[in-house]
This record gives structure tokens, C-alpha cells and sequence, in this order.
């Protein structure tokens, strides 16, 4: 089966469920939600049966890539689509509280069709070789997470985040745009193969001004510095399934797209050293940024945030060491940091839901005597902070592992510093969550938190799967 | 004659006008209205490189095959986002950017 049947049946999915949810009376809306998480776990068990170019000749290759690392991403967009779908499930409660109808009543069944569709989007970011198609999909996913981030319209936050990310989002598609306008222009192609052949006799000046207009415009797909701002208040307000996507999903395809868009540049020697320079500046504001300001934050959706930046940091480190030669290649190191990322960032979203869910508030200080509260939730958030800063047998730590192998045999020893240092930082933020779980005491008469069969096996798979790939890196590495 | 630099010129014009207008007003649906400038400005570039990137008298169609994908997101990225902007001013009854800022820290 050709690729990319996937992304056709995931489009035709969110349209039939769009067209079934107009039809489900308000008290079944659960039952869309189920639909599309069999829909997506369906795809998911397709993708497996794909192979690479089956054989078949088609104009479509062009634009199409179906590598295995391209699949690979794939199949990353589409468990963050269930995984995001699962938590949605879990989320309704307070979903349905602020997304009445003027006529009253909820309306909560688009918010699980939108998802579906912005997979595809995400699916289709991970196979574009050609500017077009990038563009395309990119703008398939931001325009469907402008509408997710503001989902929420009785809440004055979702809103407002609605249109921090709606402006900046533009902004960044405009800049994008106007990018890959230079470099149609420098090198007179679309394609990416045929712009790798172009580049290295096209013009130095329009080269570089498209290189650092495309880089400003994916730093704000990946949440890297010039581009920043808006993730802190963004990851606030919205919905926090949503904050779990873009945070994951989101990320993850735009980090593919920089991998595919960058390296034409990195490849010509000309270029080379400036665009490294540009990369390795990037990755350390970031690193630098990230890891300060989520030192004094007390709200945890605000720390996952900034914590988000630094992550992104680490894998700019990754992507301006450019390394292509033995087992751990930027490329599968970038692949591995993701699938640890998504592991641990989803356990710690799925953590705030089901606490946010009983006690309404997204503070650090919601955290106090988690343990005794529900010891199974201390467990997994202690998993979740432990791996997000890098503790050894955690999927985190393996990650950041990499990275500095990788930045050591490119030779950035300063950049390497700043990595160690916010590393460093990292362990002081982090395990003041850990502090407020296990140290602090639970105030007064706070009752125990229940936890959903649902969101009880949800954790339980993410919290092995961040142990297991803690130990066991092959497992991703090797599908690459 | 007209040459591919007037045209760049005009189009990074176009685009800092835009850029400037997204920094530096308040109100968002001028904000917006820059935005889709600037998207107009890679517009206008994209065709005058295609028109002057000519294989055997003709132009590359693909630089102007993009552009009418550009228009079309753009029109998408329009009706989403002044849904959103009206929802905004439903609850707030302010179009004012510095005045949407609950959010600190």
C-alpha cells in the first residue's frame, strides 16, 4: 500500500466524524471522541503495513517522501493524536463547562474531529519535499490549532491565547512565506532535491536572507527563541489537551520540517560555517531563556511551557551539530530526543488533567502531598519531572545524552557549557515538583484523587514507555 | 523597462510595511489586515521571480502555482481568525491588543 492512503483515509475520518457529530444529540458526544481514537489506532496498525515506494511510478514522489524516517514521524503524529484523543475523553468535563452553546447546552464534538484532521496535517508535514507542500501542511495544522487553542470560548484565557497564537502564527506564516519566496527565487525551484543541486551556484546574499527567514519561521513552529514569546501564555490558556499537542505534536513535524529545510544550506560549503554559527546562536538563547525563566515559575502548565523551550534547545544542539557519519546521525538522535520527549511531556499533561479535574487549579501548589493523596500519581509524576530533567535510566536522559555526544564531536564546547549548565537548572525546576509531591503536606480535609480505568492505563503505558526506552534505545534507533 | 529589482523592492516594501504594522498598532484587525500584506508582498515576489525566470520563453509555473495556494490559505486564515477576533470582542468588548494581557510571568 502507497503512503500516502494514510493521509487520505485520516482526512476522509475527520470528515465523516465532522458529519456524524452534527447528527449525535449532545449527551453522546463521548461517543466521537471513542470514534476517532479507534480511527487513528485503525491508521496506526496501517502504517505498519506500508512499504517504501511499493514499486509504483508516479509524479507524486516528487513532492512525497516515504523513507522510513518520514513513516517514523508519521507514526509519531498519530499515537500523539490518540494519545491527545484519550486525554481529550478525560478533559470533558471541563471542556463541556466552557464551550456552552448561546442556546445552552455543550458543544464538545468538534473537539475531537479537529484533532483527526490536524494529524493529517502533521502526516503530511512529515513526508513534504517540496515548499509547496510544506507550506500546505504546515498551515493545515496552525489553522486547525488556532481553533483548538481557542476552543474554550467562555474562557476569557483560551480566548486571549486564541489570539496571541492566532497573530503570532500569522506572523510567522507571512515571514515563512516571503522565505521560501527567496529561495524559489535564489535557486528557481520548489523541489528540495532539485534545490540541494540549485544552491551551491546560487547567490550567497538571497541564500542566506531565505535561510534566516525560514529559520525565524520554524522557530515558531518549535518554540526557539527569536520566535518564543507566545508559547508561555499560549500553553496557559488553551485547553490543556491542546497544550499537550502543540507541545508534542506540533513540535515534533516542525522539528522534520527544519531537519529537510536546513540541510540544503548545511550541505554547500560555502555556506556551511554561517548557518551553523546562526544554529548554534539559535540553540543557545534558547537553552539560556528556557531554563532561567522556568526557574521562579509556580504554575505548572507555565513550567511544562518554558520547559518545552529549553527541550527545543537541546534540539537545535542536535540539529546545528550536523552529523551524519555512525549510528547516533543528528537525524536519528533528533528522532530519538522526540519519542523520549512525547513519552514524558504526555505523562506530565496526563497528570495535570486528572489533577486539575478534581481540584480546578493548575498551580504547583495543587501538587501538595500528591502521595498520600493517590500514590499512583505521585509515582507517575515523579517519573515525569525525573525524566524531563535527564535522570539516568529515564528516556530523558538518554536523550540529552546524545545531544552532548553529538555537540563533542562537532566540537561546540561553549555551546555544550550552556547545555550542561540549563541541565543543571533543569534539576532544580523539576524536582521542586517533586519537592511539592513528596515533601509537602496536603492542606486540610483534601480528599483523595480519583483516576479514570482510562487515564489509569494511559499512564501506565507512558510511564513504561519512558523506562523502557530509558534503557533500551534501539528500539526507535533501530527503525530508522 | 521594469526590472526583477523594482519589483523586490516594492514587494520588501510591501513586507516591512507589514511588519512594522504587526509591531507597532494596537488594534488588532489593523494588525491583521498587515499581516496579509506581508503575505502579498511573498506574493508579489513569487511572481516576479517566476515571470522572470523564463526555460524556452516561458515562465516557471511553479513559483505561480504556489502563490494561488498562498492566496487560499490566506482566505482560510482569514474566516478562522476573525471568528476568533469576534469571540474575543464578545466577551471583552475591546479590539485592543494592549489591553488582552491577563496573563503574566
Amino acid at each position: 500500500m502507497p503512503a500516502y492512503y494514510l493521509e487520505i483515509a485520516v482526512v476522509v475520518l475527520g470528515l465523516v466524524l465532522l458529519l456524524v457529530e452534527a447528527f449525535t444529540p449532545p449527551q453522546h458526544k463521548r461517543r466521537i471522541g471513542w470514534a476517532a481514537l479507534a480511527g487513528i489506532a485503525a491508521t496506526f496498525l496501517l502504517l505498519l503495513t506500508v512499504k517504501s515506494h511499493c514499486g509504483c511510478d508516479s509524479p507524486m514522489w516528487q513532492f512525497y517522501d516515504d523513507s522510513s524516517l518520514s513513516l517514523f514521524f508519521k507514526g509519531l503524529a498519530l499515537l500523539c493524536t490518540a494519545f491527545v484523543l484519550m486525554l481529550g475523553l478525560e478533559y470533558l468535563p471541563v471542556l463541556e463547562k466552557y464551550s456552552a452553546r448561546a442556546g445552552g447546552g455543550p458543544a464538545t464534538g468538534e473537539f475531537f474531529a479537529l484533532p483527526v484532521l490536524i494529524c493529517a496535517g502533521l502526516m503530511w508535514m512529515a513526508s513534504a519535499i517540496d515548499i509547496t507542500t510544506i507550506f500546505l501542511s504546515l498551515e493545515l495544522t496552525t489553522i486547525g490549532f488556532y481553533i483548538m487553542v481557542a476552543y474554550m470560548r467562555r474562557n476569557v484565557g483560551s480566548l486571549e491565547a486564541g489570539v496571541k497564537y492566532l497573530i503570532l502564527g500569522a506572523l510567522s506564516t507571512g515571514i515563512l512565506v516571503y522565505g521560501l519566496s527567496w529561495l524559489f527565487g535564489a535557486t528557481g525551484q520548489t523541489g528540495l532535491d532539485a534545490i540541494r543541486t540549485a544552491l551551491p551556484s546560487a547567490a550567497r546574499g538571497p541564500a542566506l536572507f531565505a535561510f534566516a527567514l525560514i529559520l525565524i519561521a520554524l522557530c515558531f513552529k518549535i518554540a526557539a527563541v527569536p520566535f518564543h514569546f507566545w508559547v508561555p501564555d499560549v500553553y496557559q490558556g488553551a485547553p490543556t489537551p491542546v497544550t499537550a499537542f502543540l507541545s508534542v505534536g506540533s513540535k515534533a513535524a516542525g522539528f522534520l520540517v527544519a531537519i529537510r529545510l536546513m540541510e540544503p544550506f548545511l550541505a554547500v560549503e560555502s555556506l556551511r560555517t554561517t548557518c551553523i554559527a546562526i544554529l548554534v546562536a539559535v540553540a543557545c538563547a534558547t537553552l539560556i531563556l528556557g531554563n532561567l525563566a522556568a526557574i521562579p515559575q509556580g504554575n505548572f502548565k507555565r513550567l511544562l511551557a518554558y520547559s518545552s523551550i529549553s527541550h527545543a534547545g537541546f534540539l537545535l544542539l542536535a540539529l546545528a551539530s550536523d552529523r551524519h557519519t555512525g549510528e547516533l546521525t543528528s537525524t536519528r538522535i533528533i528522532a530519538f530526543y522526540l519519542s523520549a520527549y512525547l513519552c514524558m511531556t504526555l505523562l506530565a499533561f496526563a497528570v495535570l488533567i486528572i489533577i486539575n479535574k478534581s481540584t480546578g487549579s493548575d498551580e504547583l501548589k495543587a501538587f501538595d502531598g500528591l502521595h498520600r493523596r493517590n500514590p499512583f500519581l505521585g509515582f507517575a509524576t515523579l517519573i515525569a519531572a525525573a525524566s524531563l530533567a535527564g535522570v539516568p535510566l529515564t528516556a530523558g536522559f538518554l536523550g540529552k545524552f546524545f545531544v552532548f555526544i553529538a555537540a563533542a564531536g562537532a566540537q561546540q564546547w561553549l555551546a555544550i557549557g550552556i547545555a550542561v549548565a540549563g541541565a543543571a537548572a533543569g534539576f532544580y525546576y523539576y524536582f521542586k515538583v517533586i519537592r511539592h509531591v513528596y515533601w509537602n503536606t496536603a492542606p486540610e480535609g483534601a480528599a483523595a484523587i480519583p483516576v479514570s480505568p482510562v487515564a489509569k492505563s494511559l499512564l501506565i503505558i507512558l510511564i513504561a514507555a519512558t523506562l523502557v526506552l530509558g534503557v533500551y534505545p534501539q528500539l526507535i534507533l533501530g527503525l530508522l | 523597462m521594469t526590472t526583477l529589482n523594482d519589483y523586490l523592492i516594492a514587494s520588501g516594501l510591501l513586507f516591512s510595511i507589514g511588519l512594522f504594522g504587526v509591531m507597532f498598532r494596537r488594534n488588532i484587525i489593523v494588525i491583521f489586515m498587515c499581516l496579509e500584506m506581508m503575505l502579498n508582498a511573498a506574493n508579489l515576489s513569487l511572481v516576479a521571480f517566476s515571470r522572470f525566470n523564463t526555460s524556452a520563453g516561458l515562465p516557471d509555473y511553479n513559483g505561480q502555482m504556489l502563490v494561488f495556494f498562498i492566496i487560499t490559505v490566506a482566505a482560510a486564515e482569514v474566516a478562522v481568525g476573525l471568528a476568533i477576533i469576534i469571540a474575543m470582542f464578545r466577551s471583552r468588548r475591546t479590539v485592543d491588543v494592549d489591553e488582552i494581557s491577563s496573563m503574566k510571568g
